[in-house]
């Protein structure tokens, strides 16, 4: 048996078993892993569980418990009557010709509708899709170059969407977070006290101060487009076409950053104070580091979590657009499919929306929980256990 | 912040943009090393497809220069303009905003409330109306089968009482801001029956106008003659209030309206419970709900009409009879037999002249205000807002985008060329394809910008009009009511129709070449008539699809052959949602026959009439003979091919049940089956239906023709070809743009149809005395204008009016007499103010033009004194 002397201030020549030393670690680490793995199972069970739960209740409420096919039966009838009757050579039929014509052109929607199967059964058949990530078809949308399948309809929009709200958000969060963290080192000063006077205005949305932009750099100096996402006929060269969507973000990123700026590098200023008046700061300072070394180490650096969190939840929102926003700027985003597809109860895209945000969030929480054990090591898997 | 964020910042700007960038652009794989810059004039040559996937070049006319001329005298072919950008703008008030910044020049939606009302007040913008919504107060009927619930709409006589209750004025002028008018009968504004009968309806707006006291005296009648006892100021059945379900629709201003009626029938004593809800949340209860149950009692429609209606003769029919509409509501329509005859009589057109069917009407008009249904309230009227640079033809019911005309007529007046931006509410909206592609209004004015017709709708009167047909000759089984009053028609009528045992009046999916009447039907057939069109012997030579490739009688058999062939379960391209087209087709086609392959002859025979002989006709024409939109046998043959090998289906409800893409001619999955299908279409020089097409096309002919779409697709991105003055040459989907440019290999002048370019409305004003010796002769000039000079008496069809008293019952009517162009005459006799009272009265004046099917209404007060 090995043995090894430690040499301590505390027990001079003491023997110790390394291999049961070893075996200890070794158990230690595996019971951590244990506990790790476990701990992921059980988050990630509880996730999915959640999700397909959060998913289904959407379905139904969607469709209103079933009531939707009630709705969609009415609509049926009557749009197919109404287009019949609108042919003219409809006129050419006798009665029971007309009749079964109608009927049998409904019969053709109750079919494609799937309205022939109970919407109980149906409801698990879009909750396994989704969950499963099987979009399929649409049943009314199309994407705007016609295509039915699902995945077309959101990545057709989701390229227009991620780009002005990523954009608009990614400036306002960094921006914010540092004017917040500078605020808070000059807490009282003449710029703290016109943010905090300013920060009310962000009870209006950003439609609101879109409109007014609108109406003055459109409408009145005609400087700048009124909406859409580029010039009409869009550039056929890829560097006037770029130059031409940049003109068209000006003015919505310009109201969304207005909207927001104030309140959000205020929430963020409040929250770096209660940071910078801790006493490890106090300390700092009394030590004489830098107000910059202060902010890096000191402040930043404990509220990392809290950031990382922020901005997580800002890059998962960005899935979902702003409705209002996106028509007042006719910006073909996400936001105006999603709003298209409650009004026509169109179930599959729902869900896909829905799916996929849920998805990225569960991921996110899912992630965020590791990403805070590395960047602060106070935080542990389960009682005591490793980071 | 960093520089190192704002760098981070930037470049996911700039990535994002480029991204964007490339998305916008469509993709197909098909391509071709060719020279030709000018892929639209020249004739098509034979080149070898090569496949490759390369991004396609769309190429766009941006800016262009324009040159006044004299409109009347131009060479230009094709459109006026060199190119039309169609924007998405869903909404009316930012378009109106665009139109007054020059940002737009024209809305091509009809737009109504604030949005109409800012674009009328405008100094930019002018606008043009239509007539196309009708609003109704629709009535349950209905007995309740729960005997404890009463039903006062039960009774006819409450209902046409209710009439008395509404006023309309007040729904047009407060609850419309001016932006409807008063409707009293089923007869729609825009049709050629409302000048017919501007009398008859002058006269019944008379007689229903409002009068509160006589609703509230008849209705308290009625209702007490029903069992129902007013308790302190409250109808009560059976102790219980009488408690009316009244569904009120919310999206638009039949919020107001019902809100409206509602109060008035609280005054009355009813009590009303408001049920205010969306379409969707309404229709399972008035549609398909079962009226016995009693569920509701009364409800808000509306009915609309897309384009101006020649012949009103579902009027009755419809609205008033079970034979139409199988909704349980309708189930229980049991007209008085009187009004059920007429309804038939007008829908089936049996008459044997028009002055029957005139006769007819008149008997039904009054009949069916009495068997009350529905009480009518108002005619919407929309606008459309363009600035005033601009001219265009607009359709007096379905507006521009309704309009065949108006890519034909759109320019910037006085002016030739240029670049005009038009906003749409949607832009591509649903695929493009003949069977079963879109029908949203806002694609079908984008086909129809790009297409042609062999025969147009004329938009002010909804009469036929000369497109690509030169002349047609009708054939029509005598004693049916057909006039005809164009010199392009040739009207003759025979006691007997045979069908001829050559013409084709089947088709055998199976061996793909058609039957004969011979071998279909077993007795000689009849028809209604015979249709014989003649299209000019220069067809062939001037005009050419838009992939250059001209058109031959090819295109006309392809689509005679797919009228039969797709709901055919013996086709390979069979689709069950296309089965009742075809049966509706066949109801009424007997045959057709290519009498002449060139110049271009064919015959058909169908039992599908027309009071107007122009509207009887049959063309064939490419267009005209598919549902949706607009194709060339070559193109068709490639959609075909995707459809049978199973890449995308026609329809909706076929792609649905095999879960597959619809076909799309201009963007989306379906470009890369289509490139795939041509590929191989060119390889294998493929003729579809070849037993019976290839009599019309050689191998050569289809190897040209492939070459020149995969050119077209090539260059533009896309398969949609037609013939009309613009060809769509940029397809930006999610950008919301559709891009027309001029065709100039186009066979007609620009100016062809300038004629149509603004309705001819007769502006009346009436002159005369303004007090009336009784017993004296009395006259007054009618001054009838259009636009800024008189109206031709050549091209007034009558001027009718009617003396009201001051108890608004009618005292006199007549004719009045023309004097010269602009001014007419009506002369009172010295009998007739004989026999009026003293007091005030009302002249009323109708004018009923050739031009324009809205009737020029004006009124003249006078008093009459011994």
């Amino acid at each position: 048996m090995a043995a090894n002397t430690i040499t301590g201030d505390f027990n001079i020549n003491a023997e110790v078993d390394v291999e049961s030393i070893e075996a200890s670690a070794r158990k230690a680490r595996m019971q951590g892993i244990k506990r790790l793995v476990r701990y992921t199972l059980l988050k990630l069970v509880a996730l999915v569980f959640t999700v397909a739960v959060g998913v289904y209740i959407t379905i139904v409420v969607a469709n209103m418990g079933g009531a939707v096919d009630k709705i969609r039966l009415g609509t049926i009838r009557e749009s197919v009557a109404l287009a019949a009757t609108a042919d003219p050579a409809f006129k050419t039929m006798n009665s029971e010709q007309r009749v079964a014509y109608i009927n049998s052109r409904v019969d053709l929607e109750i079919k494609r509708y799937g309205l022939d199967r109970p919407f109980l059964v149906r409801s698990f058949e879009y909750l396994w899709d989704g969950m499963t990530l099987n979009f399929g078809f649409s049943q009314q949308l199309v994407s705007d170059s016609g295509s039915r399948l699902v995945r077309n309809i959101l990545l057709e929009r989701l390229p227009s969407t991620l780009l002005l709200f990523g954009s608009a958000n990614l400036i306002l969060f960094f921006v914010a977070l540092f004017a917040g963290l500078s605020l808070s080192r000059r807490y009282g000063s003449m710029a703290d006290k016109v943010v905090l006077a300013l920060a009310p205005t962000s009870a209006a949305p950003a439609w609101f101060y879109g409109l007014f932009l609108i109406l003055i750099f459109a409408a009145m100096l005609k400087v700048l487009p009124f909406g859409g996402m580029v010039s009409a006929p869009p550039p056929d060269n890829p560097v006037d076409y770029l130059l031409s969507l940049l003109n068209h973000m000006i003015l919505p990123m310009a109201a969304w950053l207005i909207s927001a700026i104030f309140l959000t590098a205020y929430n963020w200023r409040t929250f770096f104070l209660i940071y910078s008046s801790e006493d490890y700061v106090e300390m700092a300072k009394a030590k004489g580091l830098s107000d910059r070394m202060i902010e890096r180490r000191y402040i930043l650096r404990p509220t990392l979590p809290n950031i990382i969190t922020s901005f997580a939840l800002l890059l998962i929102t960005l899935w979902t657009g702003a409705i209002i926003f996106e028509t007042v700027f006719n910006w073909p985003g996400i936001g105006q499919l999603y709003y298209r597809a409650i009004g026509a109860f169109d179930t599959p895209v729902i869900v896909a929306n829905v799916v996929l945000y849920a998805y990225l969030l569960a991921l996110t929480v899912f992630v965020l929980d590791f990403v805070y054990a590395l960047v602060d090591p106070r935080v542990r898997v389960g009682d005591g256990g490793r980071k | 912040m960093s520089k190192k964020t704002w760098a981070l910042v930037a470049l996911l700007v700039l990535v994002g943009g480029i991204l964007a960038a490339c998305g916008g652009q469509t993709v197909v794989e098909v391509t071709r090393v060719v020279t030709e810059t000018e892929v639209v004039e020249g004739e098509p040559e034979v080149v070898e497809v090569e496949v490759t996937s390369a991004p396609v070049e769309v190429e766009v006319t941006r800016v262009v220069e324009v040159e006044a001329v004299d409109p009347e005298e131009t060479t230009r072919t094709g459109g006026w303009l060199d190119t039309i950008v169609i924007v998405r703008e869903p909404d009316a008030n930012a378009a109106v905003a665009r139109l007054e910044a020059g940002d737009m020049h024209m809305y091509a939606d009809d737009i109504a409330g604030e949005a109409a009302t800012q674009a009328i007040a405008s100094d930019n913008i002018q606008t043009r109306t239509q007539y196309g919504l009708f609003d109704e107060l629709l009535f349950n009927i209905a007995t309740c089968a729960d005997e404890t619930k009463f039903n006062p709409f039960s009774n006819m006589k409450i209902n046409e009482a209710m009439n008395y209750a509404i006023d309309r004025d007040y729904v047009a002028q407060e609850l419309y801001n001016g932006l409807a008018v008063p409707k009293y009968t089923t007869i729609a504004e825009a049709s050629a029956d409302r000048g017919r009968f501007a009398k008859e309806i002058r006269e019944l707006e008379a007689k229903y106008a409002y009068n509160y006291d006589k609703a509230v005296e008849t209705i308290t009648a009625e209702m007490e003659g029903m069992g129902a006892e007013m308790v302190d100021g409250k109808w009560t059945y059976n102790g219980q209030p009488v408690t009316l379900i009244f569904l009120i629709r919310t999206e638009d201003t039949r919020l107001l309206i019902g809100g409206y009626i509602a109060t008035q029938l609280e005054n009355m004593g009813f009590t009303v419970e408001r049920v205010e809800r969306t379409s969707g949340e309404l229709s399972p209860l008035w549609v398909s709900g079962d009226p016995t149950l009693c569920e509701w009692n009364l409800y808000t429609g509306a009915w609309s009409q897309t384009a101006i209606d020649r012949e009103s003769n579902s009027s009755f029919e419809q609205y008033y009879t079970n034979r139409v509409l199988p909704w349980p509501l309708w189930a229980l329509y049991a007209p008085p037999a009187e009004l059920d005859e007429a309804a038939a009589k007008v829908f089936n057109a049996d008459f044997a002249s028009i002055d029957e069917r005139n006769e007819v009407f008149r008997t039904a008009l009054p009949l069916s205000m009495e068997y009350a249904t529905r009480d009518w309230i108002t005619s919407r009227t929309t606008v459309v807002p363009f600035r005033n640079e601009v001219s265009v033809t607009t359709d007096l019911a379905g507006g521009v985008s309704g309009a065949a005309l108006w890519s034909k007529t759109i320019r910037f007046a006085d002016e030739v060329g240029g670049a005009m931006n038009v906003g749409l509410p949607s832009v591509f909206t649903e695929p493009f394809n003949p069977f079963g592609g879109s029908n949203w209004v806002f694609d079908q004015m984008v086909i129809r910008g790009v297409g042609d017709l062999g025969i147009y709708s004329d938009p002010n009167t909804g009469l036929g009009i000369l497109g690509r047909v030169e002349r047609a000759e009708l054939t029509v089984r005598d004693g049916y009511p057909m006039t005809s009053s164009s010199d392009w028609v040739t009207l003759s009528f025979e006691p007997e129709v045979v069908v001829p045992d050559d013409a084709w009046a089947g088709w055998d999916a199976e061996n793909q070449v058609f039957l004969t009447a011979a071998d279909v039907y077993t007795e000689t057939q009849t028809a209604l008539l015979k249709s014989t069109v003649y299209y000019p012997a220069d067809m062939y030579q001037t005009v050419t699809w838009h992939d250059g490739s001209p058109i031959s009688a090819a295109d006309f058999v392809m689509a005679m052959i797919t009228a039969f062939d797709l709901g055919d379960p013996a086709s390979a391209n069979y689709d069950e949602a296309l089965v009742p087209t075809r049966e509706q087709f066949l109801s009424a086609f007997k045959g057709v026959r290519i009498a002449s392959v060139d110049p271009l002859v064919i015959e058909t025979w169908t039992d599908a009439g027309s009071l107007d002989a122009e509207n009887a006709v049959q063309t064939w024409w490419p267009a005209a003979a598919y549902d949706y939109s607009d194709a060339a046998w070559h193109n068709m043959a490639v959609m075909l091919r995707g459809d049978a090998n199973g890449g995308f289906a026609f329809t909706p409800d076929k792609a649905a049940a095999n879960e597959i893409e619809q076909a799309n001619l201009v963007a989306g999955p379906s470009l890369e089956v289509l490139a795939s299908e041509l590929i191989s279409a060119t390889a294998e020089s493929y003729i579809p239906y070849a037993p019976t097409l290839g009599q019309y096309v050689t191998a050569e002919d289809a190897t040209a023709r492939y070459n020149n779409l995969a050119e077209f697709a090539r260059r533009y991105g896309h398969y949609y070809i037609s013939t009309g003055p613009y060809f769509l040459s940029g397809v930006f989907p999610v950008e919301g743009q559709a891009v027309l440019t001029r065709y100039a290999a186009h066979p007609d002048l620009a100016s062809r149809y300038a004629a149509f370019a603004a309705p001819a409305f007769p502006v009346t004003e009436i002159d005369g005395p303004a007090r009336v010796t009784i017993g004296e002769e009395a006259a007054f000039d009618i001054f009838i204008d259009v636009f800024d000079g008189p109206y031709p008496v050549d091209d007034i069809q009558s001027v009718s009016y009617m003396v009201f008293g001051a108890d608004g019952s009618m005292v006199a009517d007549g004719t009045a007499e023309a004097v010269e162009d602009g001014v007419w005459q009506a002369v009172l006799p010295a009998d007739v103010t004989g026999a009026m009272a003293e007091g005030s009265n009302r002249l009323d004046v109708v004018v009923v033009s050739k031009l324009v099917a809205i009737p020029g209404l004006s009124s003249y007060e006078f008093v009459t004194a011994p």
